[in-house]
C-alpha cells in the first residue's frame, strides 16, 4: 500500500479541453460556417498511474471526443493534455517524428466495434504484429514469439494467427484488438466501450480479461462507457459527464453510495437491478437533452434539472468544486456538503 | 523453448485460413459464364503462344498468290480462305492474336498504373492534392478520346517515319489517353476505404501515411484494380482494332483491325476476309468483358452470401 502511495503519481492531465465541431453548409463556391457543435467544453481531470479512470454519459457527451482529442485523432479546439509530465498536443501538432512515435506507442486505443477496426486483409498475425513493426525492429523469430505470447495472453489459440478477422467472433475480435493493443505495452491504455458490441455472456470474459492485464503489466486505463454495472465493476474513479461537461468525478464507491449531482442521481436510479422483488425508484427527467449547437448558457442541466433553480443555474456554468475525499460536483445546489 | 516456437510456427502454416482471396476463387469457380471466358481467353493465349506451329503457313507469305488462289473461299486447304494478295486468312488470325493480347494487356498495365497511382494519392491525401489531380483528370476525361488519339498518332508518324514506334506506340497512346475514367473510379473506393474504422486504428497504432497506404488502403481496393484491368484489356483491344481499321495502326504488325479494313473493300465478293478476324475480336473482347464482370461479382465484398 505504502509503495502504491509512492508512485501514485499522475499520469495523464487534461486541463481546460474544449472540442467544437464546426458546422458548414455547402454553397455552390464557398463553404459558410453557420455553427459549432460543442461535444467537449473544457473539462479538466487527472489520472493516476495505474489506476482505472471511468468517463460516462449518454450516448453523445463527448466521452469519445475526449478519448479522441487525446490521441489527438481529432485536433482539440483548445486546451492542454500532460502526458507523464509533457504537452502532447503541442508535439503532435508538431513535426517531431521521433517525439510523435514515441507518444503513439505509449498510449493505445480499443475501438468501440471489433467489426470495423481490424483490416479485413490482414491475417491476425499481421494485425497483431503490426504495431511491433511500427516500433520496434524484431527479427521475425523474436516478432512470432511475442506474437504468441499475446495470443496466449488474450486466450486465442495459436492456429488463429494465420486467420482472417472474419472468422472469428465479436468477442474473439475484441480480444485480437486489446492484443494488438498491448504488443508495444503502452502505459496508457484508452478503451472506448469496449463491451458495448458484444453480447452480455462475453462481455464479462473480456472486462475480466482488462483487468487481468492491468494486474499483469501495471497499465493505466482509461475506461470509456455508458453502461453503469460494468464501470463500478471496472473503475478505480470515475467522472460523469453530461453535455461536454463533467458534472461529478468521485472514487467509485464514494459515486455510487452517495451520489450529489442530481444528473448522476438520476443515471444511477437507472442501473438495472437483477432482483424482480427490489423496489426501484427511478428519477424521471423531464424533457430532452438540448441541442449541443445551442447549449443552455449556465449549468447544462438547469433545463432539467428536478432541483430548484435560481438565477445562478442560469446565467453562469457552475465550476467543479472539491467537496472532501476526492469528490467533485458542478452543482449550486450542493456546494456544500 | 526454441523447439516449441519451431512447432507452433509449423502449426500455423499448418492453419492458413480463408483468406477473402479464397473465397473469391471459391465463387469465382462457382460462376459458368466467367469460367467461359476464362476458357475464351485460355484458347486465345494458346494460339498466340504456339502462333508459328499451328498457323499452317508463315507469317508473311502468300501461298495463294502463286497459284492464283487470291480471294479463295474457305476449303480444307485454306481454312478461312485467302484474301486479295493470297494470304492464308486462318494464319493471319493466328499471328494476330499475339498482337492483340500485346495490345490488350501492355495498355492495361500503363493505364492501370498510372490511375492506381492517381486515384490513389488523391483519394488518401485530398484536399489540394485531390483537387489538383481531379482537374488533370477531368481535362482527360473532356478531350474527345478517339480523335486525340488519331491526331497523335498522325503526328508521330509524320515525325518518324520508318512507322513511328510500331504497335508499341499505339500501345502507349491508348495507354496515356485512357486512364482518367479508371482513376476516378479508384480514387471513389479510396474516399469509401479511407473512413474505415481500421484506418483510424493504424493512425492510432503509428502506422506512417506511406504504410497505411500501401499496407492498409491498396489491398482494399485491390478488388477493384483487378476488375478494372481486365474490363480495361478488352476495351485496348477494341480500341486498336478501331484505330488499324482507320488506318491509323502499324502497318508492319498483322493485326485483326487491319485484315478488317483490307476486307472491307470487298465484302460482298470475299466475306470470310472479313468475318473471320472481326470474329476473334469479339471473341476475345468477350472473353474479357466475362471474366471482368465475374471477378467483379466474386470480388465484392458486399455481395457475400
Amino acid at each position: 500500500m505504502e509503495v502504491q502511495k509512492i508512485i501514485n503519481k499522475e499520469i495523464l492531465e487534461v486541463q481546460n479541453l474544449v472540442k467544437h465541431f464546426p458546422i458548414y453548409t455547402r454553397g455552390i463556391f464557398l463553404k459558410k460556417q453557420v455553427g459549432l457543435i460543442h461535444a467537449v467544453d473544457d473539462i479538466s481531470f487527472s489520472i493516476k498511474r495505474g489506476e482505472t479512470f471511468g468517463l460516462v454519459g449518454e450516448s453523445g457527451c463527448g466521452k469519445t471526443t475526449t478519448a479522441r482529442s487525446i490521441l489527438y485523432l481529432d485536433q482539440p479546439t483548445s486546451g492542454k493534455i500532460n502526458f507523464e509530465g509533457k504537452e502532447i498536443i503541442t508535439i503532435f501538432s508538431s513535426k517531431n517524428k521521433e517525439e510523435k512515435q514515441k507518444l503513439r506507442r505509449k498510449i493505445q486505443y480499443v475501438f468501440q466495434n471489433p467489426y470495423a477496426s481490424l483490416d479485413p486483409r490482414m491475417t491476425v498475425a499481421d494485425i497483431i504484429t503490426e504495431p511491433l513493426t511500427i516500433h520496434t525492429s524484431l527479427p521475425k523469430k523474436e516478432l512470432y514469439q511475442k506474437l504468441y505470447e499475446l495470443l496466449e495472453l488474450v486466450g486465442l489459440e495459436p492456429y488463429h494467427a494465420e486467420r482472417y478477422p472474419h472468422e472469428f467472433s465479436g468477442g474473439q475480435r475484441q480480444r485480437i484488438c486489446i492484443a494488438r493493443a498491448l504488443a508495444v505495452e503502452p502505459k496508457l491504455l484508452i478503451a472506448d466501450e469496449p463491451v458495448a458490441s458484444l453480447d452480455v455472456s462475453v462481455r464479462a470474459q473480456i472486462l475480466n480479461l482488462l483487468k487481468d492485464l492491468q494486474q499483469k503489466f501495471n497499465t493505466t486505463y482509461l475506461y470509456i462507457s455508458h453502461d453503469l454495472s460494468t464501470v463500478r465493476h471496472l473503475c478505480n474513479r470515475v467522472a460523469v459527464m453530461y453535455m461536454g461537461r463533467i458534472v461529478e468525478l468521485a472514487e467509485t464507491q464514494e459515486l455510487f453510495d452517495s451520489p450529489l449531482h442530481p444528473y448522476t442521481k438520476a443515471l444511477l436510479s437507472s442501473i438495472p437491478i437483477p432482483d424482480p422483488l427490489a423496489k426501484k425508484s427511478r428519477i424521471i427527467l423531464p424533457g430532452e437533452v438540448p441541442s449541443p449547437i445551442n447549449p443552455p448558457i449556465g449549468c447544462r442541466f438547469e433545463t432539467r434539472c428536478i432541483y430548484k433553480k435560481d438565477q445562478n443555474c442560469i446565467k453562469y456554468p457552475p465550476k467543479l468544486v472539491h467537496i472532501g475525499k476526492g469528490h467533485f460536483v458542478a452543482c449550486e445546489k450542493t456546494k456544500k456538503p | 523453448m526454441q523447439k516449441i516456437l519451431r512447432e507452433l510456427i509449423q502449426e500455423k502454416n499448418k492453419t492458413k485460413g480463408a483468406s477473402q482471396w479464397n473465397i473469391a476463387w471459391r465463387r469465382f469457380k462457382k460462376n459458368k459464364t466467367a469460367l467461359a471466358g476464362f476458357f475464351i481467353i485460355g484458347i486465345i493465349i494458346f494460339m498466340a503462344a504456339f502462333d508459328s506451329l499451328i498457323a499452317p503457313y508463315g507469317p508473311n507469305t502468300i501461298p495463294g498468290f502463286y497459284s492464283g488462289e487470291t480471294r479463295a473461299p474457305p476449303s480444307s486447304k485454306y481454312l478461312f480462305g485467302t484474301d486479295y494478295v493470297g494470304h492464308d486468312v486462318f494464319s493471319q488470325v493466328v499471328y494476330g492474336a499475339s498482337s492483340a493480347l500485346f495490345v490488350g494487356f501492355a495498355a492495361a498495365l500503363i493505364v492501370m498504373l498510372l490511375a492506381t497511382v492517381v486515384g490513389v494519392v488523391a483519394g488518401f491525401y485530398g484536399g489540394i492534392v485531390d483537387n489538383i489531380l481531379m482537374r488533370i483528370t477531368e481535362i482527360f476525361l473532356v478531350i474527345p478520346f478517339l480523335l486525340i488519339l488519331l491526331v497523335f498518332l498522325k503526328v508521330i508518324t509524320a515525325l518518324a517515319p520508318s512507322g513511328g514506334g510500331g504497335l508499341f506506340m499505339v500501345t502507349l497512346m491508348i495507354g496515356i489517353f485512357s486512364w482518367a475514367a479508371n482513376a476516378r473510379i479508384i480514387r471513389g473506393e479510396v474516399l469509401r476505404v479511407k473512413e474505415q474504422e481500421y484506418i483510424e486504428a493504424a493512425t492510432a497504432l503509428g502506422a506512417t501515411k506511406t504504410r497505411i497506404m500501401i499496407r492498409h488502403i491498396l489491398p482494399n481496393v485491390l478488388h477493384v484494380i483487378i476488375v478494372l484491368t481486365t474490363l480495361m484489356i478488352a476495351t485496348a483491344i477494341l480500341v486498336e482494332a478501331g484505330i488499324s481499321f482507320l488506318g491509323f495502326g502499324d502497318p508492319n504488325a498483322i493485326t485483326w483491325g487491319q485484315q478488317l479494313q483490307k476486307a472491307s473493300e470487298a465484302v460482298k465478293e470475299a466475306w470470310w476476309e472479313g468475318v473471320f478476324p472481326g470474329l476473334f475480336i469479339t471473341l476475345l473482347v468477350l472473353g474479357f468483358t466475362l471474366l471482368g464482370n465475374g471477378l467483379r461479382d466474386s470480388l465484392d465484398p458486399r455481395l457475400r452470401e
